[in-house]
């Protein structure tokens, strides 16, 4: 019975399935039919009338040969139906592929929508900042707020442009890893490439460059300044607490001789 | 005589009148130091506590600040209270005192504290002796366990004190306790510095930083942790830190809270140190025991040193380790070893 199920299923493997409007399309009107059952019995017929009239077999060696084709037959099949399984497997990781790639194209969207948001504001306050130093220098000194941007208001502008570098960056990080979004961490790159040199363009404008990773030395003393010419305050006429410590002349001595002086 | 046999003379003779260029500047979360060489071969540090405390402007408390020699400044019509004072007026009228720094770097919530903190450096500081004298201040290292950076904060400061007429130089703050602490060992060992902000921790071969993190806890953690057990201003956390008491033997269950506290601030500490050793990552290898150094204004509590070591038997340190002590001058060994960095570089 079991011969009769591989028949039947190596017989599925090697035909084709028509339906019957298809064979009368193809002008056939009329088909013979035959049950798996007896094209079994046929083979299995055929097969020990061969064997018997060689003479070179006897029954129970065509009765190994029989399991051992059988045998045979089942690992090629589970062979095939793990390549099946195989296949399957690819193609889901394929769809999985593909939604991590809208996934990402989503999120290149988004950023970009920030992007444009931020190179909008930052032209705005570059605006600002031309129209503020075409004014007339006012004769007396000015009110820290009035004719530029204060050190507050830089400090914000500084933070806010930071923050938005370290999160696209942030961004960008996971999505270094798998093999279709190369691409497109490449493109981000660019992008905080170039948000790096406008952010790098204006803070130079502003004097604070360095504060969003620039190496050229900045003048922060302002940040220092109170805006006003000389604060009142009565710290001259106070003495701070005084400790007396150990001299450093032995330190010294030593580091010399480390350094090969002494 | 040549420059350099001059500045030799004026730390070997001592007695002369003119004083070794250089100077160390410690730029902490809690105090402000500076150190300088004085005519008698040893140092003085001017220290001020980094913190303010805003006050209604009226002459009457002006007139009562100025008697009692309590610093001020007027700043957007308030009547601003600096340093200790600052720090006891608030523990007077029960309130908390502003800082200009938090975790070892300058505040982003307290912008306008910047001019109160360069009137504290600028006093604590002085004059340069001669225009451009080298003026080293101590930065902290990136941290082990926030995100944090210190370019800004390094930039700050380095354009303050060259405002003032310095030429100033950034240094590691656990490296400046090396300078300090571990000249006996030639400068090798690893210096710890216990801030109020972080912890500072430096790996040093014969004077050249191997290895150098920090970790965002020190005193405030405690007075923060403290403050909201006890139910108190942080202030006030302080003040019981500071009056004096021994963690190992704690009286009272204010006392007791902040025992707790500084032992698992050690224990944090020692074991990001562990950890980071463990990583591998540019570990220095060395073929003696090293030394320990700890200073800074948190490691002054009573019991402290004695509370470290035995925290750090409990953990298997990778690398071997003689003596385990704290600086005799924790506070201000920072500054100190800051002077030593700007007195060699006059040099």
């Amino acid at each position: 019975m079991e011969s009769v199920n591989e028949i039947k299923e190596a017989l599925s493997a090697r035909s084709r399935t028509a339906t019957l409007d298809e064979l009368r399309s193809e002008g056939r009107k009329r088909v013979r039919l035959i049950r798996a059952e007896h094209v079994a019995q046929m083979i299995s017929e055929a097969v020990h009338a061969a064997i018997e009239h060689s003479g070179l077999l006897d029954q129970e060696e065509v009765d190994r040969l029989v399991e051992k084709s059988r045998q045979e037959f089942k690992s090629i099949l589970r062979e095939r139906e793990q390549e099946l399984a195989r296949s399957r497997e690819t193609e889901e990781a394929l769809e999985a592929r593909e939604g991590e790639l809208t996934e990402l194209k989503s999120r290149f969207g988004e950023l970009t929508r920030a992007l444009a948001s931020t190179r909008a504001e930052l032209q705005q306050v570059q605006s600002e900042l031309e129209v503020a130093r075409e004014l007339p220098a006012p004769v007396a000194p000015p009110p820290a707020p009035a004719a530029a941007p204060s050190s507050d208001m830089l400090m914000a502008l500084v933070q806010e442009m930071a923050n938005l570098k370290a999160n696209l960056m942030q961004a960008q990080a996971p999505q270094a890893a798998p093999a279709p979004g190369a691409d497109f961490s490449a493109a981000i790159e660019k992008l905080a490439g170039s948000l790096n040199d406008r952010l790098e363009t204006l803070g130079k404008k502003m004097g604070v460059s360095a504060a969003v990773g620039g190496d050229a030395p900045t003048d922060f003393g302002s940040l220092f300044d109170a805006g006003e010419s000389k604060l009142e305050s009565n710290m001259d006429n106070i003495q701070v607490k005084q400790k007396a410590g150990g001299g450093i002349a032995a330190n010294l001595a030593r580091l010399k001789k480390l350094k090969g002086g002494g | 005589m040549t420059e350099q046999d001059q500045f030799d003379s004026n730390i070997d003779q001592g007695a002369d009148t003119t004083v070794a260029l250089g100077k160390g500047l410690d730029v902490g979360t809690a105090n402000l130091a500076a150190a300088v060489q004085n005519d008698e071969g040893g140092i003085t540090v001017n220290v001020e506590r980094n913190a303010f405390l805003d006050i209604p402007s009226d002459a009457y408390s002006k007139n009562m600040l100025t008697k009692l020699k309590v610093p001020y400044v007027v700043h957007n019509g308030k009547l601003v209270v600096i340093g200790e004072a600052a720090f006891e007026l608030a523990n007077v009228f029960g309130r908390e005192t502003r800082r200009p720094m938090a975790d070892g770097l300058v505040s982003p919530n307290e912008q306008d504290a910047l001019p109160m903190m360069k009137m504290i450096i600028q006093k604590i500081l002085g004059e340069p002796q001669v225009p451009g004298e080298n003026c080293y201040f101590c930065v902290p290292a990136p941290s082990l366990d926030v995100d944090n950076n210190v370019v800004y904060h390094q930039g700050l400061f380095e354009s303050l004190i060259g405002k003032l007429g310095y030429t100033a130089r950034a240094i590691n703050e656990a490296h400046a306790v090396v300078f300090s602490e571990l000249a006996d060992n030639d400068f090798t060992g690893i210096g710890l510095s216990f801030g109020g902000g972080m912890a500072n921790a430096c790996i040093t071969y014969k004077s050249i930083p191997c290895l150098s993190f920090s970790v965002a806890r020190g005193g405030d953690w405690i007075d923060k942790n403290v403050a909201n057990v006890l139910g108190c201003p942080r202030s006030k956390a302080t003040a019981i830190k500071e009056r004096g008491i021994d963690i190992r033997d704690p009286k009272s269950r204010e006392e007791e809270a902040v025992a707790i506290y500084y032992r698992s601030l050690i224990n944090y500490v020692l074991s990001n140190i562990k950890s980071r050793f463990e990583s591998g990552q540019n570990m220095p290898s060395f073929k003696e025991p090293i030394d320990i150094a700890c200073a800074g204004g948190t490691s002054m509590i009573g019991g402290f040193i004695e509370v470290f070591r035995e925290e750090f038997a409990k953990i298997d340190f990778p690398i071997p380790v003689g003596r385990i002590f704290r600086s005799e001058e924790a506070l201000t060994a920072v500054a100190k070893g800051c002077l030593v960095a700007a007195a060699i570089g006059e040099s």
